[in-house]
C-alpha cells in the first residue's frame, strides 16, 4: 500500500484523489517511536522533493514532514528555501523541527534572500525563537524594504532575549517600521517584567511614553509602568 | 466612551470649531436624539469578510443607534459591494467605504472597532494587526487555527487594552438549560460532560478551475498555502463536507472547529472550565470506537464523540448537591454583538472575552492533534507545549505563507 502510494506521488496534482496518499500519512502515524522506520520513511519523502514531482505532490510531501523530519531531510529542505513556489511548504516542514540544523538552514538563507521570501525566512526565525539569529535581525531594522523591517522587528519581539531587546532599543526603524518596532519593544517588556527585570522593562515602557509614539502604544506603554510599579 | 481614538475625534471637533467654518446644515441624525447618540458619541465601527456570517454581523451592528458603521473589507468584489450597500441604503448616503486590503481599513485614525468574519486562517493575523492600531475586535468564532494563535492574540489584547470579543451566541444562548442546571448547584459537585461533534478538516485537492475576475485569489489564501481557485475551496457556506472552505485543513479545523466553538464553548461554561485549559487528552481506540476525554486540573472530564454519550450530556454526582453560583450572562442590550459594544464603552471585558475563547477553541485543537497523532498526549498549558512530545509541539501551528505573520 505504501509503494502504491509513493507511486501516486509521481503523477499527484490538482483534482487527483488524495485518499490514495492516505497510507504515507498512516505510515507517518506508524512509526512513532520506530527510529528506523521513521528515516526510511523520511527519506523516501524527501527524495521526492528533488524529483520531477508536481508542485501538489510536494506541497503533500513537506505537509508530512512536519512530523516526519529531523536533521535528514533538512538539506533537502534547505534546498528549496529560495524556490519561490517551494519556499514557503519548505519553511512549513522546517519551522518547528526542533533539529539545530533546522534552525542553521534558515539563518543560512537569510543574506540569500530577498522580498517576500526573506520576510518567510525572518518569520520562521521569529517563531523558532532563534536566538542565534539576533544579529542578522537586528541589521534588518533598517532594511530599505518595511515590510521587510518589520517582520524583522515582531521576530526579535518573538525571541524576547535582552539582546533582542537591546537590538530593538537602537533601532532607527523608518516611520513604516515604526509601529512594529513599539509593539516588538512592548511584548520584549513583558517578557522583562516577567522575568523579575523591572528596571529594565520600566526604561522601555518609559521611553515608548513619549508624544512621538502612537497612542495605542503610549497608552500599552502607561500600561506597562502601572504594572511594573506594582510588582 | 472613554477610548483615546474617540476622545481625539472629539478634541479634534472641539478644536476645529474654533478656527474652521461650521457647516450650515448639520443633520438631525448627526446631533442625535433620545434613542440615538450623536455622531460623536457613536462607535464608528468597519467590518472585515462580510459575506455570511460576516453580513449578519454587519447586520447586527448596523441596526444600533450607537454605532456608525464607516467600512467594509473583503476580498470578493461582489461581497464588498453588497455590504457597502446595506450600510449606504441604512444610513440613506453614500459614505461607507470600502476595501480590498483590510490594512487600510485598520489604517483609519477614526475606526474605533472591527468586526472579523473571514475563514479562520486569517482570524489572528487580522486579530492581534488590529490591536496594535488600537481598535477593539468582534471575532467571529472559531477564533484560532492553531494553538499557538491562542495565546499571541490574548497578549495583543491586553498590551494595547483592547476590548476583543469571540462570535458564539450559542454558548449563552443555546445552552442555557443545562447551563443553569450545572451551576444551579442541583447536579452536585460535576464529573464530566460529552461533546459531539465533528468532522475532522481534510486536505484539499481540488482541481483548477479559471479564477473569477472579482476575487483577489492571493489575498483570500492570504497565510495558507498557495492553491488553485475552485469555487468549493472557498465557498462560504457552513458545510463542512467538502463543498466549502471550512471542510479543509489550511482555512479550517472542521466541524470540530467550526460547531466545535459552540459545543466546546456551551460545555465548558456548563461546567465552569471557561478560564483553564485541560492537562491531558487521553486517545481512546476500542471495539466501541475512537474517542477522545480531555482532564482539567479539576478533575472534570470533557469527552469528545464518547460512544452513548448524547451531546452536552452531564455526569453529576447523584444524590449530593452544590451552592448555587450566579450565571454569567451579557451586558447591555442586544446579545452578543450588544455585550461587545456596551464592554467597549465600559472597557469592561465582553462575556466571550478572547482568552475564554481561545480557552474553548484549544479543547478542539487538542483534541484533533491527538486524533492526528493517534495516541493521548500530556498538555502544559502554561508553556503552551506537550512536554517532552517534540513530534506533538510540532502541530502547534501551521506556518505561514510569506509575507504574513503573527
Amino acid at each position: 500500500m505504501l509503494d502504491q502510494a509513493f507511486e501516486a506521488l509521481k503523477t499527484y496534482n490538482w483534482g487527483a484523489d488524495v485518499k490514495a496518499l492516505d497510507p504515507i500519512s498512516e505510515a507517518v502515524v506508524k512509526t512513532h517511536g520506530d527510529e528506523k522506520g521513521r528515516l526510511d520513511l523520511e527519506n523516501r519523502l524527501a527524495a521526492v522533493l528533488t524529483s520531477g514531482a508536481s508542485r501538489d505532490a510536494k506541497d503533500y510531501v513537506c505537509r508530512q514532514l512536519v512530523v516526519a523530519g529531523s536533521k535528514a531531510s533538512v538539506p533537502t529542505l534547505a534546498g528549496l528555501l529560495s524556490d519561490k513556489e517551494l519556499s514557503h511548504m519548505a519553511r512549513y516542514a522546517l519551522e518547528r523541527n526542533q533539529a539545530a540544523e533546522a534552525g542553521q538552514a534558515l539563518r543560512d538563507a537569510l543574506p540569500k534572500a530577498s522580498g517576500a521570501i526573506k520576510i518567510g525566512v525572518i518569520s520562521s526565525l521569529g517563531v523558532r525563537k532563534d536566538a542565534e539569529s539576533v544579529s542578522a535581525l537586528g541589521k534588518l531594522l533598517g532594511d530599505s524594504d518595511a515590510a521587510v523591517a518589520r517582520a524583522a522587528a515582531h521576530a526579535l519581539g518573538d525571541i524576547r532575549t535582552p539582546e533582542a531587546a537591546k537590538a530593538l532599543s537602537e533601532a532607527k526603524p523608518a516611520a513604516e517600521a515604526k509601529l512594529a518596532v513599539a509593539d516588538a519593544r512592548l511584548a520584549c517588556a513583558e517578557s522583562m517584567l516577567a522575568h523579575g527585570k523591572k528596571a529594565e522593562a520600566l526604561a522601555v515602557y518609559k521611553s515608548l511614553s513619549g508624544q512621538d509614539q502612537p497612542k495605542q502604544v503610549r497608552l500599552a506603554a502607561t500600561r506597562g509602568m502601572l504594572a511594573g510599579a506594582s510588582k | 466612551m472613554s477610548r483615546s481614538s474617540s476622545s481625539t475625534r472629539r478634541e479634534f471637533l472641539k478644536t476645529a470649531g474654533a478656527s474652521v467654518a461650521i457647516p450650515y446644515i448639520i443633520t438631525s441624525a448627526a446631533l442625535g436624539n433620545a434613542d440615538r447618540p450623536a455622531a460623536s458619541d457613536r462607535i464608528v465601527m468597519g467590518g472585515i469578510g462580510v459575506g455570511n456570517m460576516g453580513s449578519g454581523d454587519q447586520g447586527a451592528f448596523l441596526g444600533r443607534g450607537d454605532v456608525q458603521y464607516v467600512a467594509v473589507c473583503d476580498v470578493r468584489k461582489g461581497v464588498r459591494e453588497a455590504a457597502k450597500g446595506r450600510a449606504d441604503k441604512h444610513y440613506q448616503n453614500s459614505d461607507c467605504r470600502e476595501y480590498n486590503d483590510f490594512r487600510e481599513l485598520l489604517a483609519r485614525d477614526d475606526i474605533d472597532a472591527v468586526h472579523v468574519a473571514t475563514p479562520d486562517h486569517w482570524h489572528a493575523i487580522m486579530v492581534i494587526d488590529a490591536c496594535r492600531q488600537g481598535k477593539d475586535v468582534y471575532c467571529q468564532k472559531p477564533e484560532t487555527r492553531t494553538l499557538r494563535e491562542g495565546p499571541l492574540m490574548v497578549a495583543a489584547a491586553r498590551r494595547y487594552a483592547r476590548v476583543v470579543s469571540g462570535g458564539s451566541q450559542r454558548v449563552l444562548e443555546d445552552y442555557r438549560g443545562i447551563v443553569d442546571k450545572c451551576w444551579s448547584g442541583s447536579l452536585g459537585p460535576i464529573k464530566s460532560i460529552n461533546v459531539n461533534v465533528g468532522p475532522l478538516s481534510q486536505i484539499c485537492n481540488l482541481p483548477a478551475e479559471p479564477t473569477p475576475a472579482d476575487i483577489d485569489w492571493d489575498m483570500w489564501l492570504g497565510p495558507a498555502p498557495w492553491a488553485p481557485y475552485n469555487k468549493a475551496r472557498c465557498d462560504g457556506n457552513f458545510g463542512t463536507g467538502g463543498g466549502s472552505w471550512r471542510s479543509y485543513v489550511d482555512y479550517s479545523g472542521g466541524g470540530m472547529t467550526d460547531w466545535g466553538a459552540h459545543h466546546f464553548g456551551g460545555a465548558t461554561f456548563a461546567v465552569d472550565v471557561r478560564e483553564m485549559q485541560p492537562v491531558e487528552v487521553q486517545y481512546h481506540d476500542d471495539k466501541e470506537g475512537k474517542y477522545v476525554t480531555l482532564h482539567y486540573p479539576n478533575g472534570i472530564v470533557i469527552s469528545h464523540n464518547r460512544p452513548k454519550f448524547e451531546n452536552l450530556q452531564v455526569e453529576g454526582t447523584p444524590g449530593e448537591t452544590r451552592a448555587p453560583k450566579p450565571v454569567p450572562s451579557y451586558k447591555g442590550q442586544g446579545g452578543i454583538y450588544g455585550d461587545f459594544i456596551e464592554c467597549v464603552k465600559t472597557r469592561e471585558k465582553p462575556f466571550r472575552d478572547i482568552e475564554l475563547a481561545v480557552n474553548t477553541i484549544a479543547v478542539s485543537h487538542l483534541a484533533i492533534i491527538a486524533y492526528q497523532l493517534q495516541r493521548s498526549l500530556k498538555w502544559d498549558s502554561a508553556t503552551q507545549q506537550f512536554p517532552g512530545d517534540a513530534e506533538a509541539n510540532r502541530l502547534l501551528d501551521r506556518t505561514r505563507r510569506e509575507p504574513w505573520q503573527v
